[in-house]
């Protein structure tokens, strides 16, 4: 028995070693968003912030070429997100609609790789163990920032696929701003995809018209700045991107510290958008329009109010 | 006697000596009282929602005290009292729909600690659809994404338009 318990001590320094070691939790990350992307899974989750829970179904299949990710709300109305061949399809009044394209997130996962050597600066990790979430094994990291100008993430990840199975986000407080953890997983095996996939829009129109939309959003340098954008976030694009209901296109800026993003929008104000001014929030997303001098500007990202805000106030234009 | 209730109550007594008992308590009015007093006693005692307790003697009692009016009620009265009851109702229903409508109208989406820093008006429902364009817009490139996969989109999907114009 004596032997037994020295033998989990030194188990334990063993742990306590390698949690002295970042590389280690970086590993981990990059696990976490490779299995993320290349891993076969359906599961229910349920989404918690403020006083709401929410629980949903995921199913992300892997293509040759591409990835199929679906998900539904299991709670009220029914809400549906597709993300399929780099384009999002949203179920909206009764139809799926594309709501949205994705380009700039193709360059995955060297675009990763350099956000997350960014992450050292930003926030302290931790390796807190073992433990386990809806009967899995996972390990617990903690992402601590190094400033209140962001939140802290804590994080627990399937031993076994480096699937994340639970997340939480917190305040400067400790206190949990949203969160959401599996409740059953199903990883790899047999999908039935012909009934998943089921009720896609995969007209040719379809694709040519979103082809269309893709290419109308470009890189460019738009002449605005913001000064106020918090210490460890590197710009990670700038672009014109066409948005539903605008006339003109919209400029936005993205910046990453790694683990959150704060993006800036800029647009001439439209005709009735003085009501959209003021602060809101998704879970851990604050939103923040202000109109300055005939231009609307927007801020969100996965940081705090003050954190937005202060981005918003600094934003100046300065030439090309 | 006493002892004998108390006794009955917590099943202590043989059939027979029970059967005594309850012929005892229909004669001794006395003895019904300690019985229903022992009950609630013991109800007290086992906090239930609801405890009998008869208060028909003493509702009798104070009935009694009560003067009769016998004045005949005017035609007049009754119809101001009438109509006093119909705007008072009508207020209080003027009022209920007000609530309920801020009930609807009020996004509980509004982040207290946000509203309590910046005494910001709350977001309008036209806004949460135009935020999800701008919440998507981000989305696409948020690391989030790359760490919880379409998970991320939840927050877009918990607050979709359809939900809100209900």
């Amino acid at each position: 028995m004596r032997w037994w318990v020295g033998w989990c001590g030194l188990l334990l320094l063993g742990n306590g070693y390698a949690a002295v070691g970042q590389e280690t939790d970086l590993d981990w990350l990059k696990t976490v968003a490779f299995a993320g992307h290349q891993t076969e899974y359906s599961g229910v989750f349920i989404y918690q912030y403020g006083n709401r829970v929410e629980t949903s179904r995921i199913t992300h299949l892997v293509e040759p070429d591409s990835e199929y990710e679906r998900l539904e709300s299991l709670d009220g109305p029914k809400r549906e997100i597709v993300r399929h061949h780099g384009r999002v399809w949203c179920y909206l009044n009764h139809k799926m609609v594309q709501i949205d394209s994705q380009q700039g997130r193709a360059g995955f996962p060297s675009l990763l790789s350099d956000e997350l050597s960014a992450l050292n600066g930003n926030y302290v990790m931790k390796d807190l163990g073992l433990g386990s979430v809806a009967g899995y094994n996972v390990r617990v990291l903690l992402f601590q920032p190094q400033d209140n100008l962001r939140y802290a993430h804590k994080l627990w990840v399937h031993t076994d696929t480096g699937l994340l199975l639970k997340a939480t986000v917190l305040d400067e407080k400790k206190q949990v701003v949203e969160q959401y953890a599996f409740t059953q997983l199903k990883v790899g095996g047999d999908f039935d995809r012909p009934s998943i996939m089921s009720g896609m829009p995969v007209g040719k129109e379809d694709i040519a018209q979103s082809k269309a939309a893709m290419n109308t959003t470009v890189a460019f340098n738009s002449g605005w700045v913001a000064d106020a954008i918090p210490v460890g976030f590197k710009k990670l694009t700038e672009v014109q991107r066409p948005m539903r209901g605008k006339h003109a296109p919209v400029t936005q800026l993205v910046f990453s510290d790694g683990l959150s993003a704060i993006s800036i929008f800029i647009e001439p104000v439209d005709a009735d958008e003085d009501d959209m001014e003021g602060l809101s929030s998704r879970g851990a997303v604050n939103l923040y329009h202000k109109v300055v001098d005939k231009y609307l500007y927007t801020v969100v990202g996965e940081v705090p109010p003050r954190t937005v805000m202060q981005v918003l106030e600094s934003i100046r234009y300065n030439g090309r | 006697m006493k002892n004998n209730i108390s006794a009955l109550m917590d099943g202590e007594l043989f059939e027979d000596e029970a059967e005594a008992l309850f012929d005892g308590l229909k004669r001794d009015s006395e003895a019904h009282r300690d019985w229903a007093a022992y009950h609630l006693i013991g109800d007290v005692l086992r906090q239930p929602e609801y405890i009998h307790r008869d208060i028909s003697g003493r509702v009798r009692e104070l009935m009694r005290n009560e003067p009769t009016v016998l004045a005949p009620r005017t035609r007049g009265i009754s119809q101001k009292v009438r109509n006093i009851g119909l705007s008072a109702a009508a207020s209080l229903m003027a009022l209920g729909v007000v609530m309920w409508m801020s009930v609807q109208i009020t996004p509980e989406t509004t982040p207290q600690l946000a509203m309590q820093q910046t005494n910001l008006r709350p977001a309008s429902l036209q806004t949460q659809s135009k935020s999800n364009d701008y919440l998507m817009a981000h989305q696409e490139f948020s690391p989030s994404n790359d760490m919880n996969g379409d998970a991320s989109y939840i927050r877009t999907v918990s607050y979709s338009p359809e939900e809100k114009t209900q």
